[in-house]
Order: C-alpha cells, then structure tokens, then sequence
C-alpha cells in the first residue's frame, strides 16, 4: 500500500507541509521579506549576507523612457520581478550591443539563449513585471536590473546553459535538506525542476551528490554534457550551510528554502528565500524530510548560533 | 487547543443533525417540500363531419384524483358555450357560418390514482332522484335477456348485499368475456363469450343496473407512457364503469382489471357515455388526442410554508420560507455555494486536483446552472480561445497588462451583445438580474488565465483548466439533484455541517491522492535501493 510506504519513508505531503511547518512556524508578516526580492536585499545587506548586486530598481512606468541611456552603462545584466515566483519572469542578458544607423542609436540586448532583443522588447518586458504579470498574487510589481551572476568553474561539466542553484531547506535555523539545481537544455538552460532541470540531492554533511533525478526519473549522467553526476562535490559547503541557517535569523521565518548560488570570485551568494519550498527536493534525495523535522522539533537543542546548528546538521543527517 | 477544535467541530456537525432530528420527529416536518406530481399537458383538436354551424363534445372536468386547470378553449372564429352539470362538461362551438376547419382545447391535467378499500356491503333501496337514469335497464332482445337471466342464477345466486353483486359480476365480465374488438353488440357477447372493451362496459352496466345498482359508463384517455410521448402516440378514447356503493361513485375497469380503483394514468373525459355516445361518434367527428408530461414546480414550497408555519414553533418564524418569493429563490443558488465549495476543498486538498483560482470553478458552475450547460460551455471555451490567443497577438503591440485586459473584457462583451441576437439563454440571464454574473466570471477567469499563462506556460495551464473543468462538471451534477437544493433550502442550519467537515478537511495533515503519483517513483527507487546488498565496510 503506496500510502503506507509514503509514511514509512517519512515523505511529507503538501498538506502537512502547510498544516504542521508552515503555519506553525512562518508568521505572515514575515512573507514579505522573502517574497519581496528588493526587501530580502535590503535586510541580507544589514545581516552582511551577500546577494547579487541590484544595479536597478524600476518602480514606475515613467522611469521607463530613459532605461535604455542607463542599461547601456552595463556590460550584462538580469531583469527580474521582485515578487515573482519559479523563476518567471526573470531574462537575462549577457551583451548589450550598441548599433549606429543613420545617425540612429539602436540598443540590442543579447539574452543567455543569444536570442537578440530590441531595448523596446525589453522595456515591455519590463512594463509587464510592474503590472504585476509575473508577481505572486497579480499585483503591481517592481522590477529588478541585477549584476548577472558567473557560473563557477566547478560546474562547466555539470550544466547546460544558466547558473546551477543550491536549494537548501532550513527548519528552525538548522539546515535539514538539500539540493543543487542543475539546468539542462530542456529547462532551457534554467534552473528549474518543473522544466526539467536536474536536482542533484546533496549529503549534508559532506556536499557530495548523493542522487540525481529529472522530473521523476532517476539519471546518472548528465544529459547535455553525458558528465557522471555523482562524485561532484560542492566547494565552500560549509559556508553555503552557514549562509543558508543565517537566513533563519535574518527573516524568522521557522520552515525555509534558501536559494544560493556559487560565484567564481565570492563564494556563495544568497539569491533568494522561499516561504513555501517545493517538496522536489525529497525526490531529488530520495529521502523523506519528516523523520529529519521530527528530529530537529523534539531532540536538537534550542538557542545554538548559526555556526552550531550547521555542526548538528552536518553531523546528524 | 486540539481539544476545542474538535468540540466546535463536533458542535458545528451535530447540532445541526440534533435539529433535523427534531424538526422531522418531533415536530413531523418533512426534511424537503412535498414533491408535486407529474402533470400533463392535453391536447386536443376536434373536426365535425358534414355541414354544421355548431357541434358539442365532451371537455375534462375536476373530480376525484383530476384537477383541471389552464384551460384553454376559447376559439375566435367560434362562439363557445359550456355547460357543466354536476358530472361532466359539454362545450358546444357554434358559428353563424357553416364550421369550417377544427376547434382545439388544451389543459393542464394533474391526475392522482384513486383507490377505495373495503367498501362496506350496501343494502341500499332507494337512491336520491338525480341517479335514476343510472338505473334505467336499456330494452334487449328477448334472446338476449334469457340468457342473462340464465347468467345472473348462475353467478349471483345467493348474494344479498349490493358490494358483493358488483364483486360478483365484475369477476365475471373481467375474467369469463374475452376482449375481442370486432364484437360489438350484447347480443354476440352473449353468444360467443367475447367482447370489445366498450361492450364489456355495456354488459357490466347492464348487469349492475338490473340489480338496482346505479351504474354508468365513463369515458377516459389513457395517458401514454414516456416512450410513446416521444412517438407523439396519438390517443383514443376508451371506457370503463362507475357503479354507485356506500354512497359514493366507485371506479371499476372490466377491461384492465381494476375494481374500486383507477390508476393515474387515466383521465376521465366524461362520465356518462350515454349522453355522449353520438357526439363522440366517428361518423360525426374526427377527433386526436395528445399528452405529455409537464414538469413544472417540482416541489410544492406552497403547502409546504402552511406545514411549517402550522407547527408554531421557532422554525416557523425563521424559516426561509417566509421570505418572499425572488429572495427565496436566489437563496436556493446561493445556499448550494457552500456546498460546491465543499467539494472544492476536498479536491483540491485531499485528492489534488489544481484549479484555476480558488473559487472561479464555482463561480462557473452557478454560471453553468443559471444559463444552460450547453451555452456555458461554449463561453468557457472561447473565453479560454481569446485569453490565450490574446498572448500571441496583443503581445505584439507591447500593451500594459490593465489596458491589455481591458480589451479582452470588452471583447467578451461585444461577444454577448452578439450572442444575444440569436439566444434565448441571453435573455434568460438577464431575467434573473445575473447580466453581471458572466462579466465577473470572465474578469476573475482571464485575469487567472493571464498570470498562469505567464507562470506556467500552455501545457501546465492546460492541466489546470483540465482540472477546473472536471471540478465544474462534477460541481455541476451536484447542483442539478434538485433534491439537495431544495434540501438545503429547506434547512439551512446544515451550513454548519458544511463548516464543521471543512475544518475536518482543514485539519488533514495525509497525502493527497496526487501524491501517491508523484511520489510513486521515489518509493520505487527507494525500495529497490534497499534490496540490493548492501557493501560491507
């Protein structure tokens, strides 16, 4: 009996999830912290947790005529919706090319997929994030001109197209489960598991690869590049552990997926937190989070620093 | 904390249940109004034979198990006169012309079965005047009265009381006269022991009458059943008996087999075949007979506000009936939201099924109710056409999102205003003062379908409006079991129910049923994992 088995491996099903961990633990007024990309930059800014740099924050249609004098001021750059959610809306851009006609300055944008875009697609693009198009409940929206962020080294053989991201799932500022999102060709090049990137399950306490699925197929290479996934060990795992139980203290929010990404020059970079993390992950690890929550709620001690509840993690799960 | 959930859970369903209990024990409420019968639309068209200016024939009237009502019978070429006596009505059409072409009559017919019991032995003598034609022996051949009189010592012999002769000749003329339509005289009857329907009515009223018994021969249509309504079966008359026992008129068919009862199938037209017997002649008229049934007003809140109101308790004075009539009807829509609603959180929390926004699948299904399914469909459908054709072509004129859904509203609308040119469903929203009802549908739905597009993308949208269309559909079948409409109607305190089981919903902390698919393969793997050997260190 399937139902059965759900429970033995300690699957945790939607309904629980928001019945026992999410109400219970995240307190509405905190949402907007972490649905809110321009308000999680800020606080992480206070907390010195490092995110990407916004280089803009479009508020209003009117700021809007002269956004492209300004985006030529960056060689690169990511537009994204401060409240979106999955992933929508976000383009990213990695050449900006300037083209003289007839005494015409035309500004071409070159997007990660080298499709071309005129500035004016991408002013609408932009005028669609304000009205909300790509926001969680369909209100207005603010949109984000973000530093684009380098893919580290360490991934080259592992990802198809954009950045992989590490999903780090934190219960009560301890670090219970993990992931690294690797984009494929079918996810066009995003690191999105509904699209059909990969989710690697992560030991947390060494930062290997301990499983590797797309969609709900388990895969032991690499689609793309045919690169063995297991083996791969993340750098800095530690620190992106650390990060990810800081975020706990920053926004108090007690169920938590924290969304980091790896750069070549800084280490890990929080890019942002989720309320309500998807349940992927335990596919992703073939493991089910219930017996790890249950253990953190009735054995792991309370009032550790950050620092702590990553040694009780590292060393329990 | 848990505790208190579960009592005002408790509370919220069983307080409720605790006042059906009462209302339907104690106070002897009925849980829904009576349901109120099947009625019949009849019709009838008559053409007179020959070059006359004025014709009579037999209409329907009220009696036992009949009422009659929404006559129509007034014609303009012809003047009508109607003469009702005690029994029967005869209508006569005249004209000052001669009568060309056919007059019509058409009522709503509602019949119930009428059945007497044990009717007590009747010693009875005399009879009040107006039954003496009921009595008068029609003069037979001499042939003819030997050998009933033969009959009579043969069957009745011994019999004193009136209610056992009618028992007696009415076992004879049913069971020993075989129906044979080609025999049409008492005198063949007698000798072959065979007889069409109206001569075994003849016999028996012959036979009852010279006992002293009032008898008369009715005249009735036999109602179709639904397969030959379909047909469009056209009916004739045909005839049984009345005899006159304990007082009362007691209906008895020789030929279907029914004594003191009469099935409600059968309309009586007229109740004395004698006086009619020339003015239904075929060679005097053409005649055709249709009925079908009319459903109206299923349940009769009528009679059922009277019972109510007669119990003189708190119900009575809370009761939704009291409300008047364009309220009451609203609220038996407004009351079934709670209940789709309902249905909604169970598959939406328990099995899984995504929908588009929370409520919008109920939104269409009373969208679907107040319109026709048909109709409903259809503006679904190319509702559904135009929000994601929209993101193809509006798209290319780089619109802000308001005024892009601006647009799409107000296509939807030159949508109606153009359907409503050749529908009948249009005019019908608008009689029920829901004009507004699909424009809000619309708005919530393309604004949904907008966001999901963008979210989601076709596919994953796709699913979702899968999703809500199997929610619709099924929300729908709900709605239309009138039973639980006018349930609910009838007791409303079952919204507590209804909040009482979505909190259960809202406490369950299981799996859905999606999940078993979701997580299917993980279970899978997993288990495979663990039967293989495991390596020692």
């Amino acid at each position: 009996m399937i139902f059965h088995d759900l429970k033995k491996m300690g699957i945790l099903g939607i309904n629980n999830r928001v019945g026992r961990y999410i109400l219970r633990h995240n307190k509405r007024e905190n949402y907007p912290l972490v649905d809110n990309k321009v308000l999680t930059a800020e606080r992480a800014e206070a907390w010195g947790i490092a995110t990407p740099e916004n280089y803009l924050i479009v508020e209003n249609y009117g700021s809007l005529k002269h956004l492209h004098l300004k985006l030529l001021n960056f060689e690169s750059f990511v537009i994204k919706p401060a409240k979106g959610s999955q992933g929508n809306g976000i383009i990213v851009i990695k050449e900006i090319i300037k083209e003289e006609k007839n005494g015409e300055i035309r500004v071409l944008c070159r997007r990660s997929n080298d499709k071309l875009m005129d500035v004016e697609e991408v002013k609408h693009h932009i005028s669609g994030i304000l009205s909300g198009l790509y926001s969680l409940s369909g209100q207005s929206d603010t949109a984000i001109i973000q530093a684009k962020i380098d893919k580290h080294p360490i991934f080259d053989d592992y990802s198809y197209g954009g950045i992989p991201d590490i999903r780090v799932i934190v219960y009560e500022g301890f670090p219970v489960m993990s992931m690294v999102r690797l984009p494929t060709k079918n996810s066009d090049g995003k690191a999105n598991l509904h699209q059909g990137a990969i989710g690697a399950g992560l030991n947390l306490s060494n930062g290997f690869t301990n499983n590797a699925v797309i969609r709900n197929q388990v895969i032991d290479v690499h689609p793309d590049t045919g690169h063995k996934l297991s083996g791969l060990r993340l750098p800095f795992w530690r620190e992106i552990l650390e990060l990810s139980a800081r975020c706990y203290d920053m926004v108090e929010l007690g169920y938590l997926g924290a969304d980091i990404v790896l750069t070549p020059d800084h280490g890990p970079i929080l890019l942002e937190l989720n309320a309500r993390p998807g349940l992927g992950i335990q596919i992703a690890n073939l493991d089910g989070l219930v017996p790890r929550l249950e253990k953190i709620r009735l054995e792991a001690p309370k009032n550790l620093m950050a620092k702590e509840r990553v040694d009780y993690s590292m060393s329990n799960f | 904390m848990k505790k208190l959930i579960v009592f005002i859970t408790a509370l919220l369903i069983i307080l409720p249940v605790g006042v059906l209990f009462y209302k339907s024990q104690v106070l002897k409420l009925s849980l829904v109004p009576q349901m109120v019968d099947d009625v019949w639309n009849f019709h009838m068209t008559v053409r007179p034979k020959g070059d006359v200016n004025s014709f009579a024939f037999p209409i329907p009237k009220a009696g036992p198990g009949q009422k009659v009502t929404d006559e129509k019978i007034r014609s303009r070429e012809f003047e009508v006169f109607v003469d009702s006596n005690s029994d029967s009505i005869l209508a006569t059409w005249s004209s000052k012309q001669l009568m060309k072409g056919r007059i019509s009559y058409s009522a709503r017919i509602d019949l119930k079965a009428i059945s007497y019991k044990n009717i007590p032995k009747d010693y009875a003598v005399t009879y009040p005047k107006g039954l003496e034609k009921y009595l008068k022996v029609p003069k037979l051949l001499d042939e003819d009265e030997e050998a009933i009189k033969l009959l009579e010592t043969a069957i009745l012999e011994g019999s004193e009381d009136k209610t056992t002769l009618i028992r007696k000749i009415y076992y004879y003329v049913e069971e020993e006269i075989q129906r044979n339509t080609d025999i049409k005289t008492i005198h063949e009857t007698l000798n072959t022991g065979k007889g069409s329907p109206l001569i075994k009515a003849k016999l028996f009223n012959i036979m009852a009458r010279r006992k002293g018994i009032p008898s008369r021969i009715v005249v009735m249509v036999r109602m179709p059943e639904l397969k030959k309504i379909k047909e469009g079966a056209k009916l004739r008359f045909t005839f049984a008996n009345e005899v006159f026992l304990a007082n009362k008129w007691i209906p008895i068919d020789t030929n279907r087999g029914y004594f003191g009862e009469r099935p409600d199938n059968f309309m009586l037209i007229h109740r004395n075949y004698e006086e009619v017997e020339k003015l239904i002649s075929k060679k005097k008229v053409s005649y055709s007979i249709q009925a079908e049934r009319a459903r109206i007003n299923r349940y009769n809140k009528a009679e059922f506000k009277k019972e109510v109101i007669k119990t003189d308790s708190i119900f009575s004075k809370i009761s939704l009936y009291r409300l008047p009539l364009p309220l009451q009807t609203m609220f038996t829509t407004i009351l079934l939201i709670p209940l789709g609603t309902l249905f909604l959180s169970f598959a939406r929390n328990i099995i899984g099924i995504p929908t588009f926004g929370i409520f919008t699948p109920i939104l269409l299904t009373l969208f679907f109710k107040e319109t026709s399914f048909g109709f409903g469909m259809l503006f679904f459908f190319v509702v559904i056409v135009i929000g994601i054709g929209e993101r193809y072509i509006l798209d290319k004129f780089y619109l802000l999102a308001v005024p892009r859904l601006s647009i799409i509203l107000t296509l939807i609308i030159m949508l109606m205003l153009g359907y409503s040119f050749y529908s009948v469903e249009m005019a019908s929203i608008s009689q029920k003062h829901l004009a507004f009802f699909p424009i809000v549908i619309v708005t919530t739905l393309i604004e949904r379908l907008s966001i999901e597009l963008a979210e989601e993308g076709v596919l994953n949208t796709l699913k979702t409006l899968l999703g809500t269309l199997v929610i619709v559909l099924l929300v729908y079948t709900m709605f239309f079991a009138p039973v639980l409409e006018m349930f609910m109607f009838t007791n409303p305190e079952l919204l507590l129910v209804v909040i009482g089981l979505q909190i259960l919903i809202g406490k369950y902390k299981g799996y859905r049923i999606s999940e078993f698919i979701r997580f299917r393969d993980l279970v899978r793997q997993k288990k495979k994992m663990e039967s293989l050997p495991h390596d020692l260190p």
